[in-house]
């Protein structure tokens, strides 16, 4: 089958250049991307540069304040726990669990997503419409309650969770792409390549599926926010992250208990799960943006 | 549009919030009363059939009475339901007059029409003793202090001679006798109401809509969220100066004390031990404090493998940093233990020294005892907190750590309290975190429950250890009245527990409560259940 | 023609309804334990009750007639009862479940006067300072966890400066009985002499909720309405509309402002789901007694019974408030409304 070029040539980049070009003009996206790069730095390698380990309980430095307080000590940053557990460490090893196993759960969603997206958009009849209101149905739960029926049935723990989350994303990417393909499959091009001969399985993988990348980026982010949002959440209600794991949200949980004798105890896991989900927002904005600008030239 | 629509709708939001901001008084006409946060819900409404402090401070004190009373003050009885007794020479009967013109509560279920007969005395018993009796598999048949202390084998018969005397005849002598009547689990129920309730078919509402003779009567409960009482206007005693009692339940600490300090609650259970500096900075509540009879413990499941093994309990005991729990849990709030009892009680024996941190060790007497590379179990620990023990959790985590130091690989489990204590009760834990608040002054009272052969069958005994050698020291302790040939048994108890370690003893923990200031009149027992009938709020006008 | 488009709808509802029974029915066999005391609610089942049980629920047959009893159970309103309480779990749900509609239906409201009006101004004012500052702090909105959102503001109003309680509906002293299970119209249906005073004080311990609770559909509607606004700003008609001499407010009005309600209208009922999820969450925290504070109770407590029930209620209404907004939509869109009939 000759390439074709669906691009008219106004232009000499390609289309991930000129969405880059769009990006980068928003300052604020780039933020964004930067932070998110940060915190998958930290994710990935972190662990190996906290200063203590985080799980290392030291009976003679409980509950110190941050260095810069009066009581605090420069050996721990950020301070201790209430078991003489170095707060930095923690928090460090905590991106590995809320920002990282995030990341794992909303790409395990989106190539689900992606498969039964496919399917459902490219079969018809009554199949099709069967699979859709199942769909509809997974739609209706919400993920919380998705988690708690799971965590019933399998027990708490992080694992099972990462399920539940992504059955709760799953819906999302499946109606995207569906309705990206069911709009794709109504262009002409399409309808062109089909009198010229082309099969189902062509049309997907040379027409469809690279016009998707962009709305896939797109719902990547959307979903990445979700996913690590709740895995704080579940982590925070005893669901997900178990104890001793230095999950961001499960520190917060855990902290509450000393909220009057030390509140920065509760701060900050619960700012870093903020700025990382609002980096990701910040990059997902962007992308949007972008691909609308690009779409509309 | 759009602009004055912003405006118009900013403003009403800024209005509203500035409405609800301002607080009000309590109206007049809302009945006058206390809530006291409590740290979860009951199990029933009978304290005949529990052991959970929970259920027991809800209820017993509040709701029912007993025949006779501990006076906090010297430990000695005081009447409460029976103005005196008598007992035979040879110990083997007891005759309790009975206070004339007891009044049962009056509620929109049940209108008495008599007062308080002995009769009601020998029904309150005998459904307990009796496994013929119509009430005695109401609510699931379990008597755990009861089948504990072995009533329905001591106690023969109950006879009532006369409206005003019971007399209960004994197998043998038995010095805990009173003490067990005026624990807060020996209380009175109505009779009468009993048998309405047999007429109607409802029998199992005498344990879920209690009536008893208390300061104050049941008017409504939501699982998990409130208990409402009224107070009982015919009390034989002092009637209460509330109108009416909220008990609102919130097993989060923190949220307890969050509730205290923006006082939507009068008094809180179990405040944290670690706030308690900066509660008594505040000029609005105040701290109470009292030492209690109470004991915080490490329980081996002995009857699994590998805990059968004396040697595999003194080396895991020797594994466990001690200090460093007192410190960073019970924040130096209690004391070291070295046996069940406290050193407040008579029977304790000074003479034990506690088991040594010694790491080493622990791991020498793990190989010798043929687990030279560790093994993996499990430790439960309770989600709320204690009298015994303000953080199990945290202590099942530093515990964890200590273990795994000699090679031993723990996992914690823990659940919702009533599951919790309905799993342990089927003995699927290695090992679990639990404690005793004593119900009255008695050691057999420490003793029995806990590590007896009837404790592992009323399920109170979270050792699952049965030794005859122990219980022979038990019985033959209650069969004297001499003090001092008592303690000398309890003495010989001790050293044996020593020895064989079913568990280790942690830590004796001080009892706190944490008050509005405005509250008066509630002072904390060293045992049993909270007593809230003598409480009441002082209104501002009284303040110097 | 417009009834085709409904019945055909009804059609649907009802097929989603039946997944979701047939997915309840499943977890009385996934859950852990003996199915029997799973879909009872029983805890201990004496002797003489297991057999007629077994035989009630058809758990002797095949998969399809236990499925069939059950919903024959569930449409006659036994649905068990709740392992902890042994109450019914019928009976709990009509307590809990109005408390969470409650507290939704308030920052839904909120959500509503706040949203709207905001992402308005910063689609007008898109290019300057202000809608830039709207914007924004949408975002921020949208990317805060709520538990610590909810922990922060508890800190700052209730424990800092003390304006609001920390918890529950209204003052556990106040006794208003429930008789809607809607606060607000219980007190006015007591009769009690104090009503205002509860009026108030229930408004009091309403007032945090449900502004934690609204943050995020807040942000929502803002982020939407002010996307679909400058959506509809580009249309041609709107053009037109200027060009023919309507002044500014008068085209925002009768043509952009409808058009745009309807995206986020749409959006509104997809992201009612995570609505729920949010509220339980918050329920937690200020122990506001509705359904999702009972349904994390039931999964601490092991309560399967309580939780199939839970599921079914909570679904039911998701599915219900996607169908309305479904049906809004098409209704108030020509253009699909044309769909729906072609």
């Amino acid at each position: 089958m000759a390439k074709f070029q669906w691009l008219h040539q106004k232009t000499e980049h390609g289309p991930l250049s000129q969405l880059w070009d769009s990006f980068r003009q928003q300052h604020a996206a780039v933020v964004g991307l930067m932070l998110f790069g940060f915190f998958s730095l930290i994710a990935l390698f972190g662990p190996l540069l906290t200063p203590y380990d985080p799980y290392l309980q030291n009976p003679d430095a409980l509950l110190l304040p941050p260095s810069w307080d009066d009581l605090g000590d420069v050996r721990y940053l950020l301070g201790t726990d209430d078991l003489g557990r170095d707060q930095l460490s923690r928090l460090i090893k905590g991106a590995s669990y809320t920002f990282g196993i995030a990341l794992v759960t909303a790409i395990g969603a989106l190539l689900f997503g992606l498969l039964l997206g496919v399917l459902a958009g490219m079969s018809k009849g009554f199949r099709a419409s069967a699979f859709n209101h199942v769909l509809d149905l997974a739609l209706t739960i919400p993920s919380l309650l998705l988690a708690i029926i799971i965590v019933a049935i399998l027990g708490p723990g992080l694992v099972n969770t990462i399920w539940a989350i992504m059955l709760a994303l799953l819906p999302q990417f499946v109606h995207g792409i569906r309705n990206t393909i069911l709009q794709q499959l109504e262009q002409e091009y399409v309808i062109a390549y089909r009198l010229d001969g082309a099969n189902n399985w062509q049309i997907l993988r040379y027409v469809i599926l690279p016009n998707t990348w962009e709305q896939l980026t797109v719902l990547f982010s959307m979903a990445l926010s979700t996913a690590i949002l709740d895995i704080a959440a579940l982590g925070f209600l005893g669901l997900g992250a178990q104890a001793p794991a230095a999950e961001w949200g499960l520190m917060v949980a855990d902290a509450l208990d000393l909220i009057y004798l030390s509140p920065w105890s509760i701060a900050l896991p619960g700012l870093l799960i903020f700025i990382a989900v609002l980096s990701v927002n910040l990059v997902s904005d962007g992308l949007r943006t972008a691909v609308r600008k690009r779409q509309e030239n | 549009m759009p602009k004055p629509l912003i405006k118009g709708s900013l403003a009403t939001a800024l209005l509203v919030t500035l409405l609800a901001a301002c607080q009000p008084d309590m109206p007049a006409e809302v009945r006058s009363g206390l809530v006291y946060c409590s740290e979860g819900s009951p199990e029933s409404f009978n304290p005949q059939l529990v052991t959970s402090g929970t259920t027991i401070d809800a209820t017993s004190r509040q709701l029912f009475d007993r025949l006779l009373d501990i006076n906090a003050q010297n430990g000695e009885f005081k009447p409460a339901l029976a103005t005196h007794w008598e007992r035979r020479e040879d110990g083997l009967s007891y005759t309790f007059f009975l206070r004339p013109n007891v009044q049962f509560h009056h509620t929109d279920y049940f209108t008495p029409t008599r007062p308080l007969t002995s009769e009601d005395v020998r029904f309150s018993f005998e459904r307990v003793m009796h496994s013929q009796h119509p009430f005695h598999n109401v609510s699931g048949g379990e008597y755990p202090y009861f089948q504990t202390v072995d009533w329905a084998n001591r106690v023969v018969r109950i006879a009532t001679p006369t409206d005003d005397q019971v007399v209960f005849y004994l197998r043998q002598r038995d010095s805990s006798f009173l003490s067990n009547l005026a624990t807060d689990f020996a209380v009175i129920h109505s009779a009468e109401y009993a048998e309405q309730l047999l007429q109607q078919n409802q029998r199992q509402r005498l344990d879920s809509q209690p009536i008893g003779t208390g300061p104050f009567k049941f008017r409504e409960y939501r699982k998990d969220v409130f208990i409402r009482y009224y107070r009982h206007n015919n009390y034989w005693g002092e009637p209460s100066q509330l109108e009416q009692l909220v008990f609102d339940i919130e097993p989060n600490n923190a949220k307890r004390m969050a509730r205290l300090l923006t006082h939507e609650c009068d008094i809180i259970a179990y405040p944290r031990m670690a706030e308690l500096e900066l509660i008594s900075k505040r000029a609005d509540v105040k701290v109470q404090q009292q030492t209690s009879m109470n004991v915080g413990f490490w329980a081996f499941n002995t009857s699994r493998a590998p805990f059968d093994n004396s040697k595999v309990r003194r080396a895991l005991s020797m594994a466990i940093n001690r200090d460093a729990i007192l410190q960073a849990v019970y924040f130096d709030q209690a004391e070291a233990a070295t046996s069940l009892l406290p050193p407040t009680s008579w029977g304790h024996n000074p003479t034990l020294l506690p088991v040594q941190y010694d790491p080493g060790q622990a791991r020498t007497l793990l190989a010798e005892a043929g687990y030279p590379y560790g093994f993996n179990m499990t430790i439960w620990a309770m989600p709320i907190q204690r009298l015994y023990n303000p953080n199990a959790t945290r202590m099942a985590e530093m515990m964890q750590a200590d273990l795994a130091r000699i090679g031993v690989r723990a996992s914690i489990v823990t659940l919702e309290w009533n599951a919790f204590r309905r799993q342990l009760r089927q003995g699927d834990h290695d090992t679990v975190l639990l404690g005793w608040n004593a119900d009255n002054t008695d050691p057999d009272n420490f003793f029995r429950p806990l590590l007896s052969c009837n404790g592992v069958e009323s399920g109170t005994n979270r050792a699952l250890w049965c030794d005859p050698a122990f219980d022979a020291l038990l019985a033959q302790a209650l069969l004297t009245d001499d003090q001092a040939i008592r303690r000398s048994y309890y003495w010989a108890a001790q050293q044996y527990l020593t020895e064989h370690l079913p568990l280790l003893p942690l830590a004796h923990a001080k009892r706190f409560q944490a008050v509005n200031q405005r509250v008066e009149g509630v002072g904390i027992n060293p045992y049993g259940g909270i007593d809230l009938s003598t409480a009441f709020i002082r209104s501002d006008e009284d303040t110097p | 023609m417009i009834w085709h488009y409904l019945i055909r709808r009804l059609f649907l509802l009802s097929f989603v309804f039946f997944a979701l029974t047939c997915f309840a029915f499943s977890l009385g066999h996934l859950f852990p334990g003996d199915p029997l005391v799973n879909f009872s609610g029983i805890s201990q089942p004496d002797d003489e009750l297991m057999p007629v049980l077994v035989q009630q629920y058809r758990l002797d047959d095949g998969y399809l007639q236990q499925y069939i009893a059950f919903l024959q159970r569930i449409l006659q309103g036994d649905w068990g009862l709740s392992l902890a309480s042994q109450q019914p779990v019928l009976h709990e749900l009509k307590l809990v479940f109005p408390a969470t509609l409650e507290l939704v239906a308030y920052a839904l409201l909120i959500s509503f006067v706040l949203g709207v009006p905001l992402g308005l101004l910063a689609a007008i004012k898109a290019n300057h300072w202000s809608g830039r500052a709207i914007s924004t702090i949408a975002l921020l909105g949208y990317s805060l966890p709520i538990f610590w959102w909810a922990l922060l503001m508890i800190m700052l109003f209730s424990i800092g400066l003390g304006w609001f309680p920390t918890s529950g509906r209204i003052s556990v002293l106040y006794e208003i009985p429930a008789v809607t299970g809607f606060m607000l119209p219980d007190i006015l249906l007591s009769g009690q002499t104090y009503w205002q005073a509860a009026l108030q004080d229930a408004i009091r311990h309403l007032w945090l909720p449900a502004f934690v609770l609204a943050t995020y559909p807040t942000t929502v509607m803002i982020r939407f309405t002010r996307d679909a606004m400058l959506n509809v700003w580009q249309q041609s008609y709107i053009k037109t509309a200027r060009a023919k001499g309507l002044s500014r407010s008068q085209v925002l009005y009768r043509h952009g402002l409808r058009n745009a309600m309807l995206p986020v209208m749409r959006q509104l009922g997809l992201q009612f789901s995570t609505l729920v999820t949010l509220a339980m969450i918050s329920e937690l925290i200020f122990s506001w007694p509705g359904i999702g504070l009972w349904l994390l109770d039931s999964i601490n407590q092991r309560n399967y019974p309580a939780i199939q029930g839970g599921l079914l209620v909570i679904s039911s209404l998701v599915i219900l408030v996607n169908i309305l907004m479904d049906v809004l939509h098409t209704l108030f869109n020509p253009l699909a409304r044309k769909q729906a009939n072609g």
